[in-house]
């Protein structure tokens, strides 16, 4: 099973030298060097793209978070005093205000 | 249905009376005072935020006399060698404190736990001249002071002469010069360290927007701009400059003072986010909250607090 997947053209002794050959080739020396820079630099970013979000998320929860909450709840109100207005109608002429 | 046409032709008459009217140069509003060229920016962007517990119960007795208590639980930073580290201890004080109100005098008095009693007077000398006192007694030796101010205001000027207790002398004038632009200047002489400064000041603000500009010797360039974006909403933004020290901090605001709260909110160029929120739960009594986080320093800063009456 070995030597068939081993493949044409190769003999069963020179296999691991050829192998070591390939494996010490500047090209491959050249793809480690990139995955591992790759690694770093995607590791760099997620580490700023978290901090980032970190930042964003507590200072978004901080200056928006109330100012809805506060804005929602005064429409709320808005609308109670117009259906009020609209149940009770106008207020007569001689009425206190 | 009928009601609605005349206003349409009011408000359309109005408003071209109120472009053809030239402007009188010898009948110019008064302008703001010189302290308060700012005021419309330190409301929105210089809230104070705060840390910890604060309680404040004020009580009217009279028409014009009213009492004050309040407590204040929560830490204190003191000033540390390093600044990346901020030394805060806890510390927890109640202050006392009593005013008298009148149209022409006003005495605020407050005392503290630690042994500080401020006073303040404010008193209308005659119709145009105010006089303004404000002193500081402490138990640390030579850390009291006091300051006398007199302010002129004339019909399109205000004056102004300080006086504070460690041979301190300065004098601010400001004078309106269109309808809407007011310039100003001061100077001032302090004994002690022996130094004098000069600035200049002015201020431009219409219906919708106000902005200021203030330049001193003591190196501090700050420019302000309020824009009233409706009757609930502002928005603000500040810069100061300071050429001798070479800091530079710029700051954006908003204000939003809606019927039952006020919430103002502002982001620095120093990294701070700080928001305050008031929220009226009753008639008289005020819920306060109030958050800073400083993402450069990593100090963060809560606090709460409520105001009764």
């Amino acid at each position: 099973m070995a030597t068939k997947r081993t493949g044409a053209g190769k003999s069963g002794g020179r296999d691991s030298s050829i192998l070591a050959k390939i494996a010490n080739h500047e090209i491959a020396n050249k793809g480690r060097r990139a995955a591992c820079d790759a690694v770093y630099v995607s590791k760099k970013l997620l580490r700023s793209t978290g901090k980032a979000a970190w930042i964003v998320g507590t200072s978004f929860l901080i200056l928006v978070v109330p100012l809805l909450i506060q804005a929602e709840r005064d429409q709320m109100l808005g609308e109670i005093e117009l259906q009020q207005a609209s149940i009770l109608g106008p207020p007569p002429p001689g009425a206190l205000q | 249905m009928a009601d609605l046409l005349p206003p349409l032709g009011t408000a359309q008459t109005d408003g071209k009376t109120k472009v053809d009217e030239k402007v009188d140069y010898s009948n110019l509003p008064c302008p703001v005072p010189y302290e308060e060229l700012h005021r419309e920016a330190i409301m929105s962007l210089k809230a104070d935020n705060f840390e910890g517990l604060r309680f404040d119960f004020s009580k009217g007795l009279n028409q014009k006399f009213s009492l004050s208590h309040s407590v204040m639980m929560g830490p204190t930073e003191v000033p540390s060698q390093s600044p990346d580290t901020t030394i805060k201890i806890p510390t927890a004080h109640y202050e006392f404190g009593a005013n008298y109100f009148d149209p022409k005098l006003m005495l605020i008095g407050r005392l503290m736990t630690d042994g500080r009693l401020n006073a303040r007077v404010k008193a209308d000398l005659t119709d145009r001249l105010v006089l303004k006192a404000n002193g500081q007694l402490t138990n640390e030796p030579h850390m009291s002071h006091a300051m006398f101010n007199f302010d002129y205001m004339g019909s399109d000027y205000r004056a102004q002469l300080q006086l504070g207790n460690s041979a301190l002398i300065g004098a601010t004038y400001i004078q309106s010069v269109t309808p809407r632009l007011s310039l100003g200047g001061e100077v001032f002489w302090a004994g002690v360290p022996r130094k004098s400064g000069i600035g200049y000041a002015a201020r431009y603000d219409t219906d919708k927007m106000v902005a200021t500009a203030q330049v001193a010797s003591t190196g501090t360039i700050a420019m302000n701009y309020v824009q009233k974006i409706s009757d609930k909403v502002s928005l603000a933004t500040d810069f100061a400059y300071n050429y001798l020290s070479r800091d530079v901090v710029a700051s954006v605001g908003y204000d939003y003072i809606l019927r039952q709260s006020r919430v103002r909110g502002k982001i620095d160029s120093n990294g701070v986010a700080s928001a305050l929120l008031e929220e009226r739960l009753s008639m008289g009594l005020n819920f306060l909250l109030s958050a800073e986080l400083d993402h450069k320093k990593k100090d963060y800063k809560f606090g709460f607090g409520l105001t009764v009456g």
